[in-house]
C-alpha cells in the first residue's frame, strides 16, 4: 500500500503543473494563504454552530435555523479549502503523502465528515422538540464537542506538516517509518 | 428618552466614534511621518527583551509548543472571522430570518473572546521570533491593521449597531459591515504573509 501511494505521489510529482506550483513563490503562497484564510468562513462558522449547540454562544438564536442558514456559506468555505488543499498536496506530493501529520489529518477529516453527516441527520430528525432550547440534546452536544475537538486537532496537524520531525529523509524509529509510509532505500523525498 | 441619551458630549453626538476617528487619523499621520523611524529604533530593545522572556524561551526552544500555539492562533482567528462574517453578513441582509439584535449581540460576545485568544497567542508567537518580525515591514502592517480593527470594532461599529438600526441609513449599515469584513480580512492576510517573509 505504501509503495503504491509512493509511486502515485512520484508520478504526480513528475507532472509539469506540480513543478510549476511548487516552484512559483507567489502561486504557492496564494494557494496556501487562501487555504488558511478560508478557515474564517468554514471553520469559523462551523465552530459558531457547534458552540450554539453546546449553549456557549448565541443562546437567543434558534439553533436549527442558525445551522440551516449558515450551512451554505460554510460549505462554500469547505469546498474552497478542499480545492486549495488538493492543490497544496499536488504541489508537494511525495513529502505530503509521507508526512505522519498529513496522514493523521486525512483520517480525522474522514471522521469529521462522518460526524457531520450523523450530526445533520440527528438534528433534522429531532429539531421540532428543542429548536429554541438554550442547548441541544445530549447526542447532538456530543457531536458538536467531537467536531470542535477533532477540527482543532486537524488544524494542529496542518501546522505540524510544516515541520520535518518525522520526515522519511531522516533516520526514524521503525514505527514512525511504517506509519509515515517510508520506503526502504528511497532516494526521492 | 433616558438621561444617558439626553446628556450631550462636548465633541458631539458620537463621542466614541469621533475619538476613534481622531486616533485613526493620528495613527495614519504617525505612520507616514519621520517620528515612525525614531519610535521604531527605540523599540528594538523591547523586542530583544521579548525574546528573553519565558514565552520567548519556550517559543524558540520547542518547535512543537510554538506550532501548537500557532494552531490555537489559527483556530481563534477562524472563530473571530466566523463571528465577523456572521454578524456583518446579517447587517448586509443575509440570513434575514435570524433576529438581527440577537445575532449582533451574540456574535460580539464570541468576537471578544476570540480576539482575546488571538492577541494572547499572537504575543506568545511574537516573543519566539521577536527580532525577526521587528525587521519585517509586513509585521508592522499587521499591527497597524489590528489596531485599526480593534478601534473600528469597539469605537465605530459597536456604538453604531447598539443603536436602534431602524433609524440608521441602510447604506451606512452596509458600508460599516463591508469595512469591518475588509479590516479583519486585512489583519488575517497580513498575518499569513508574515509566515512567507
Amino acid at each position: 500500500m505504501n509503495q503504491l501511494i509512493f509511486d502515485m505521489a512520484a508520478w504526480l510529482d513528475d507532472t509539469a503543473w506540480s513543478t510549476a506550483i511548487h516552484e512559483s513563490y507567489y502561486l504557492y503562497n496564494w494557494i496556501e494563504a487562501t487555504h488558511v484564510l478560508t478557515l474564517m468562513l468554514s471553520l469559523g462558522i462551523l465552530f459558531l454552530i457547534d458552540m450554539r449547540m453546546l449553549g456557549w454562544a448565541l443562546p437567543n438564536v434558534s439553533a436549527t435555523r442558525l445551522a440551516e442558514r449558515l450551512n451554505t456559506p460554510m460549505l462554500i468555505g469547505f469546498v474552497v479549502m478542499f480545492i486549495t488543499g488538493i492543490l497544496l498536496f499536488y504541489a508537494v506530493p511525495v513529502r505530503s503523502s509521507q508526512s505522519l501529520w498529513f496522514r493523521i489529518k486525512m483520517v480525522l477529516l474522514v471522521v469529521c465528515a462522518v460526524n457531520a453527516y450523523l450530526f445533520h441527520r440527528r438534528m433534522t430528525q429531532s429539531m421540532s422538540t428543542w429548536e429554541n432550547a438554550p442547548r441541544a440534546p445530549s447526542e447532538l452536544r456530543k457531536g458538536a464537542l467531537i467536531s470542535l475537538g477533532f477540527w482543532t486537532v486537524i488544524v494542529l496537524c496542518g501546522r505540524f506538516i510544516a515541520y520535518d520531525w518525522y520526515d522519511c529523509e531522516y533516520p526514524q524509529p521503525d514505527m514512525v517509518r511504517a506509519l509515515a509510509g517510508c520506503i526502504d532505500g528511497q532516494t526521492r523525498f | 428618552m433616558n438621561s444617558a441619551t439626553t446628556r450631550q458630549s462636548p465633541i458631539g453626538p458620537y463621542p466614541r466614534a469621533a475619538i476613534a476617528t481622531g486616533l485613526l487619523v493620528l495613527l495614519l499621520a504617525f505612520s507616514f511621518s519621520g517620528m515612525r523611524a525614531e519610535v521604531w529604533t527605540a523599540l528594538l530593545p523591547f523586542f530583544e527583551w521579548m525574546e528573553t522572556t519565558w514565552f520567548g524561551y519556550v517559543g524558540k526552544t520547542w518547535g512543537g509548543a510554538f506550532a501548537t500555539i500557532q494552531a490555537g492562533h489559527l483556530v481563534s482567528l477562524g472563530v473571530l472571522g466566523g463571528a465577523v462574517l456572521f454578524s456583518d453578513g446579517r447587517l448586509l441582509g443575509l440570513y434575514s430570518s435570524l433576529p438581527l439584535r440577537d445575532v449582533i449581540d451574540g456574535s460580539h460576545q464570541v468576537f471578544k473572546w476570540a480576539l482575546a485568544v488571538v492577541v494572547f497567542t499572537g504575543v506568545f508567537m511574537v516573543c519566539g521570533v521577536a527580532v525577526k518580525v521587528y525587521y519585517l515591514p509586513v509585521f508592522w502592517y499587521k499591527m497597524l491593521a489590528l489596531t485599526v480593527g480593534i478601534l473600528f470594532a469597539f469605537y465605530v461599529r459597536k456604538p453604531l449597531v447598539d443603536r436602534d438600526l431602524s433609524g440608521v441609513s441602510p447604506l451606512v449599515i452596509k458600508l460599516t459591515a463591508i469595512a469591518s469584513i475588509m479590516v479583519w480580512f486585512t489583519v488575517a492576510a497580513t498575518g499569513r504573509w508574515i509566515g512567507f517573509s
